[in-house]
Formats: C-alpha cells, structure tokens, sequence
C-alpha cells in the first residue's frame, strides 16, 4: 500500500537545548507494523507528529509514498490535512459535540463524498471496531475504550496511506489493552495497513511490532525485528529496555 | 479549655467577617427596594410604572438595548478571529500582541472617552482639523459604541484565549488530520468547543456596557443621548425626593435586568459545559500564514493603534496643548500640568481622597476575604456557598445602583447605631469595599486551594491553635495571593467614577470626580483632564506590572 521514510531528519524546538529528534533515518515497507519504543522525552512522539505534518523538522525530508512531504532545505511543506494519514491520538480526540457517527463520517464530508456513501462506509468501519449500534451516542455516554474505538474509526474510515498511534492505550485499564492489541494487530493485518505505532511500553512493542525503533535522547538507538532486539541488544540500556 | 478558647475566636471572626458582608453586600439592596415601594406609606408597586410610562426612560431604555447590543455583537466580531489568530497561527510576536491587546482591560474607559474627544470631535477635534473637515463626530451613537467597544472587546479577547489555550489541541490536530482546511477545523471543531466562553464573555460585555456611565455620560451627554445609567444620575441630580425616588425606581429595574441576564447565562453554560480539557500538554501544532504573515500582523498593529496608542497619544497631545486640537508647535506648552498639579487645590484633595479610599478598601477587603476564602475554601460550613453569592452581588449590580443603595441605607443614622455617613468619604470606602470585594475573595480562594491542609494539620500536632496557625502557616504561604488581592481592589478603586459621583460632595472630589469635573465644565481650556487621566493610565501599568511580578504571572495582563 504505503511506504514511508526518513531520511536524515532532525528538529530543534526554538530556544530548546540540543535537538528534539537528531539526524534520524528509517525506512518503512507497505503494509509494515512499526513501533516507536523509548522513555518520556526520546523523540518518538516527535518523530511520529513530524510524519503526520503537526510539527516541522528543521533539516532532512520525509516522504510518504515515495513523494517529499516535508523538506525545509527547498521550502516543501506538505500540511497535515493533504497528507492523508489517519491518527489516533492518547487522549482520543473524540469531539464532544458530535456523535459518533459523526465522528467517524467527519473525514468523509469533508472531502464531500456523497451521502450514502458516507453511511455505508461509517457503517462497515463501526462494524470493524465492533461499535455498531452506538451511531447515535454522544462521546460522553462512552467509556474510554469505546471512545478509543470511535478514534480509530475515524482514523481509518478515509483508508488513509499510513495509520499513526501515539500511545493510543495508556489511558485504559490493563485488561482492555491487552483486547486492545490484539484488535488493533487483527484489523491492521485485515486491511494490509502500514502503521507507526508510538509507545513506551515493551509489552506492547513486542506482541504488535513487525520491527520496533528503540529511542533514547533524540536518536535511533537499535531497529530490529522483537526477536532480533530481544537476542541481542546493542547495549545495556536496549536490554533494560526491553526486558 | 484550650481547644474551647481558640474555637471561640475563631468562630468569632468568621461570624463578624460574615455579618459585615451580610450588612454591606445585601441589607443596602434589600433597603432600596423597601423604600421605593413603601415611599408614600403604604406598599405600592405604582411608582415603577409610573417611572417606565415617562417617554425619557422609555428612550433610554431603547438607547441602552441599541447601543449594548451593538457593542456586544461588535466586541465578538473583533474579539474572536483576533484570539484565533493569536493562539493558533504562527503570528509574528504573537505572545507580545496578546499582552498589548489585553491593555486595555486595565485602563478605565473614561479615561478613552476624554482621548476621542480630543481626536474626534466635531470642533476642535484632532483628525478633523487635519483633514480641514469636520468628518468625525465622537458626540454621536456610533461614536459611543466605538470608545466602548474599544475596550470591552477585552472581555472576549481574554476569556476566548484563555479557553483556547485551555482545550486540548488534539481535537483541533485530528480534525486537520481528517482533511479538513484551517476554515473547516474552526467552524466544524474549535467554534462549538468553545461557544461557552464565548457566550460568557458576549454576556460579560453586555453587563458592563449596561452598567458603563462614564463613557455614556462624556460622550453621550454632549450629543443628549441618555442610557439608563445616565438617566438615573440625572433624576438623582434633580434632588428632589421624587427624582430621588424615581432615580432608585428605575435602578431597581436595572439591578433586576442584570440580575436575570447573570443567572440565565449561568443556567446555559453550566448546561453546555464538556469536558474538554486533557492533562497533556502538548505543543499545539499552529497553522502556516506563509504569505499572509505580514499582512496578519500589520492587522493585528493597526487594530492595537486605535484601541491603544492613538488614545494615549490623543491624550498626551490633549494634555501639552494650550489650544484644543492644535498641532502647530507653539501650542505645546506645560502648562495644563503645572495648572493642575501645583495651583488647582482639588488636585491634592483629590488624590489623597482616592489614595485613602482605595488603600482603605484594598486593606478591608483583603482582611475580610482572608476569612471568607478560608470558610468557603477550608472548612464544611453549611451554606458557606452564600458568601461567594452575596460577596459577587454588588460586583453584578451597576454601580450606579450600588452607589444609590448605599446612599438609601446610611443616609439616616444606621440602625440607629452609626451616624449617618452621607456625604463622608467612609462612604466612598464602602462603596469600594462591597463593588470589589469579590475580586479579593476570588484571589484568596485560590490562594487558599494551592495549599495542602496538611500543613496545618501539621502546625495543630505542634500544638498552635487556630488563630496562631492562621498567623504563623496561612497568612506567610498566603502573601502573593494577598499582595494581588490588595492590588486588584485598590487598582479599579483608584480610579472609579461612577459609583463616586452620586456619593461625593463638597472636599471629597476623588481623581474619578475630579477628571470628570475638568472634563464637563471647569476646565474651560481643556487639558486639564488629560492630565489626570495619564497620570491614571500610568499608575494602572505601572501596577499591572507590580502585581504580574508579584503574582509570578498568574495576575495582571
């Protein structure tokens, strides 16, 4: 379906000390399961907001598809919403004011699709996610794994190139996440989707990942398949990590 | 024995700082009520008609819905793409436009009044002698609602800002993310998320544009046209009891018109309230203006020109020149200066009446609201939420409503006890002390929610009691909150005219009166008010600074 690189990517916050992300480089393949794995403060959620155009890298380029979406050094900036990824974010972003079918159909109506398409494809979608029924509920009737499911709904409804997760279930008990990870693995693998998946948590890089990305200070410190990082760690630091 | 003894002060204080807000903020409201309708002996609700059937209240009455309603709909218009712009596109010096654009909160209305006056009247005004026509008209409707707007729109442009920089950014990123372009994200997302500040702050301008005398009276008086505020100031001029009478009648109406609108707006939004703050914090990602930059800004710039610096300018101008409205060079002179501050005898009364007052009443309200905040903060009183209540009444009243209120109630020697107070600058104290007192309350109560009890549980198991854990724990941790609240009454009280022109007299001019005096009639060259109203604009900055120090940001603009 979808590739993704970095090639040489870095981002300094004005007035920050040292770099945010610091000469990062990544290829990702059509259909691959990628997990961003590091402490608090690493890069990864940068590095993930950088792809879907919400910050700015100050040098290198990313492209999505084989085609340049961000490049400072010739002045290309690609903004997010003619990036076409989807995103689920930690805290879900559900919208207060819409319901849930209007939360999911919201992508489709602004790109003006007709109606009954628009009801079709929020219908299958919810099916997905195993919310049908809940159209007309509003995002407070829910609990927090259900609005979870709201968001990735509407991050997949528009069949975007590339699927982005930042931490998407830290903020639910430890059972839901466990059902949680495998639903997200099964529809991943269903639809072919390629997905950066953002996390702190080695349990979740393992179980999911086709290969992770383990982050310290800015920098890739080891890329790898589970199996591979877990036999040999490049240094003491991955093997904490990743224990 | 012990334990009895420092409960029984500590009850005592809180019962005394209880009563004297009971006494203060409601019993003066209560009094002008009962005293309108029992004014020819028996109970009668007549005068009220009466006071409505008379065609100058009813062409008030239509004057104050025009031009409020006007200056509501055009703060919100101003207000609200300007807060956008600031908070969510990468605006050059966007966090120094946002200070500069609150300015105007700080500064008494009034005060932009006598500027226009000097750029836009229709005879010696400023802009129409440079242009050698007589263009502008400051003495009009529209240029009412102009001077108002220019600084009410604050009321929006604060609280609109607040509540973006408040919302989780995500909903707006995720939006983006859906397709949607920088129009679609803020009518589809941000606009209904936060229509509950708006609806607040549209709300908040519309009191105080009701509630305004100064600028209705400047501007408005010169060209006869009278709101409700300023109509009740010209039957209590009158001095008669019946204008007297009719002047309370009419503020009633007014008192209950704001009363309505406050608890019908806070029915609405407490009903529209969604949860819509999250505990991240990320770095909004903010939309591109590319071209559009300097453009944007150069908006942004002119726009703060005219609610900013061609009024202070207007005023520095007004207050250097011997002839109104005259550029040439030898028409600047110092002279209005050494007129007003060395040879005119009020000057002095004038500023150390209001110095007093406002000191008087910043220190009152202070001690009062460090008993308030802590019954209504730190203890489980029943009815504690009655203080907050009665404390903000006075605040939601016009002032011109308060100041007649007062007057009804300490006219005649109070319950037989006090003397009577009319006419005394204690009065004018009292009148500062009941219209801000909630500003204070406001800042303790914070003040006091930012401290673990657990400190003075800790200071109880070393064996304080109440009133030393008071003296030695709260009050320390609680100077920064205090030193604010003291600035935030003081500040307003400092230059209040509204309330101070129904209750002064003979010796009690306050820098408010005083201004407005030199403005209306003593002053016959001019200048002489734009003097003291720089020395008005000066002091709120110079305070405003003071306090955002004191208060590490969090207070001041």
């Amino acid at each position: 379906m979808s590739t993704v690189e970095f090639s040489n990517v870095s981002k300094a916050f004005p007035g920050g000390a040292g770099k945010a992300v610091d000469d990062f480089n990544l290829k990702i393949a059509s259909g691959e399961f990628v997990s961003f794995l590091g402490p608090s403060g690493c890069g990864k959620t940068t590095s993930l907001r950088m792809l879907a155009g919400l910050e700015r890298n100050t040098s290198g380029r990313i492209l999505i598809d084989g085609v340049v979406v961000a490049e400072p050094e010739s002045r290309l900036f690609v903004p997010p919403e003619k990036r076409h990824v989807g995103m689920v974010f930690q805290s879900y972003a559900v919208w207060p004011h819409m319901s849930v079918f209007e939360n999911v159909a919201y992508p489709l109506k602004i790109s003006k699709r007709p109606k009954a398409e628009i009801a079709q494809r929020v219908t299958e979608m919810l099916a997905v996610v195993e919310l049908s029924g809940l159209e007309q509920r509003m995002p407070s009737q829910l609990s927090g794994g259900q609005q979870q499911r709201v968001a990735l709904a509407r991050g997949l409804v528009m069949q975007p190139k590339v699927l982005l997760l930042d931490e998407p279930l830290s903020n639910l008990d430890a059972k839901l996440r466990e059902k949680m990870r495998v639903d997200i693995r099964a529809i991943q693998q269903k639809l072919g989707l390629t997905v950066v998946y953002v996390t702190h948590d080695q349990v979740e890089a393992n179980t999911m990942s086709d290969r992770i990305v383990i982050m310290r200070a800015g920098h890739i410190v080891q890329t790898g398949t589970p199996d591979e990082i877990r036999r040999a760690p490049v240094d003491a630091f991955v093997a904490d990590f990743i224990r | 024995m012990r334990l009895r003894s420092a409960l029984s002060i500590r009850s005592l204080l809180l019962f005394f700082a209880a009563a004297l807000i009971f006494i203060l903020c409601v019993i003066p409201f209560a009094s002008l009520i009962y005293r309108v309708v029992s004014a020819d002996g028996d109970f009668s609700i007549a005068v009220f008609g009466d006071v409505i059937a008379a065609p100058a209240v009813r062409l008030a009455v239509v004057n104050t819905l025009k031009v409020c309603i006007s200056i509501t709909a055009l703060s919100l218009i101003v207000a609200v793409p300007l807060a956008w712009l600031i908070t969510r596109w990468d605006l050059p010096f966007a966090s120094r436009a946002r200070s500069w654009l609150s300015l105007p909160f700080a500064i008494p209305p009034y005060v932009g009044a006598i500027a226009w006056i000097y750029l836009a009247n229709p005879s010696t005004g400023l802009f129409n002698n440079v242009l050698g026509a007589p263009i502008f008209n400051i003495y009009s409707v529209t240029g009412l609602i102009f001077v108002e707007t220019s600084f009410l729109y604050t009321f929006v442009f604060l609280g609109v800002t607040s509540a973006l920089d408040r919302m989780d950014s995500s909903f707006e990123e995720a939006a983006r993310l859906s397709g949607a372009s920088p129009w679609r994200v803020f009518r589809d997302i941000t606009l209904p998320i936060i229509r509950p500040s708006l609806m607040s702050g549209g709300l908040l301008v519309f009191l105080a544009a009701v509630a305004s005398f100064g600028v209705p009276a400047l501007i408005g008086g010169p060209a006869r046209i009278y709101l409700l505020t300023t109509q009740i100031y010209n039957f209590q001029r009158i001095g008669s009891m019946s204008g007297f009478l009719k002047a309370a009648a009419l503020a009633i109406l007014l008192m209950f018109v704001a009363l309505f609108l406050l608890i019908a707006s806070q029915i609405v939004i407490s009903s529209k309230k969604m949860q819509t703050v999250s505990g991240k914090t990320a770095r909004p990602s903010t939309f591109s203006l590319e071209k559009w930059k300097w453009p944007a800004f150069a908006v942004v710039a002119f726009f703060w020109c005219v609610v900013f610096v061609a009024p202070v300018t207007g005023i520095l101008l007004s207050s250097l020149s011997r002839t109104q409205g005259d550029l040439a060079l030898a028409n600047f002179t110092l002279a209005n200066w050494t007129r007003i501050l060395f040879e005119t005898d009020e000057t002095v009364r004038a500023f150390r009446n209001s110095l007093l007052t406002a000191a008087g009443a910043a220190t009152l309200a202070s001690v009062v609201a460090i008993f308030v905040s802590y019954i209504s903060v730190k203890t489980r009183l029943k009815g504690r939420a009655v203080f907050d209540l009665f404390s903000s009444l006075p605040y939601a009243i016009p002032g011109t409503v308060v100041a007649l209120a007062l007057i009804m109630s300490f006219s005649s020697s109070f319950l037989g006890v006090l003397p009577s107070l009319y006419n005394t600058l204690t009065l004018i104290l009292i009148a500062y002390f009941v219209k801000y007192l909630s500003f204070s309350i406001k800042t303790m109560s914070d003040g006091y929610r930012q401290i673990d009890d657990v400190l003075a549980e800790a200071a109880h198991m070393s064996g304080a009691n109440w009133s030393q854990t008071l003296v030695t724990i709260w009050i320390p941790l609680l100077m920064p909150a205090l030193i604010a609240s003291w600035f935030l009454v003081f500040m307003p009280a400092l230059s209040e005219m509204t309330m101070t022109l129904l209750l002064t007299g003979p010796g009690l001019e306050t820098i408010g009166t005083l201004t407005f005096q030199l403005q209306e009639y003593a002053d016959a060259s001019g200048g002489g008010a734009s003097v003291l109203a720089l020395i008005v604009i000066a002091t709120v900055i110079l305070i405003n600074v003071i306090v955002k120090r004191v208060s590490r940001g969090k207070y001041g603009l």
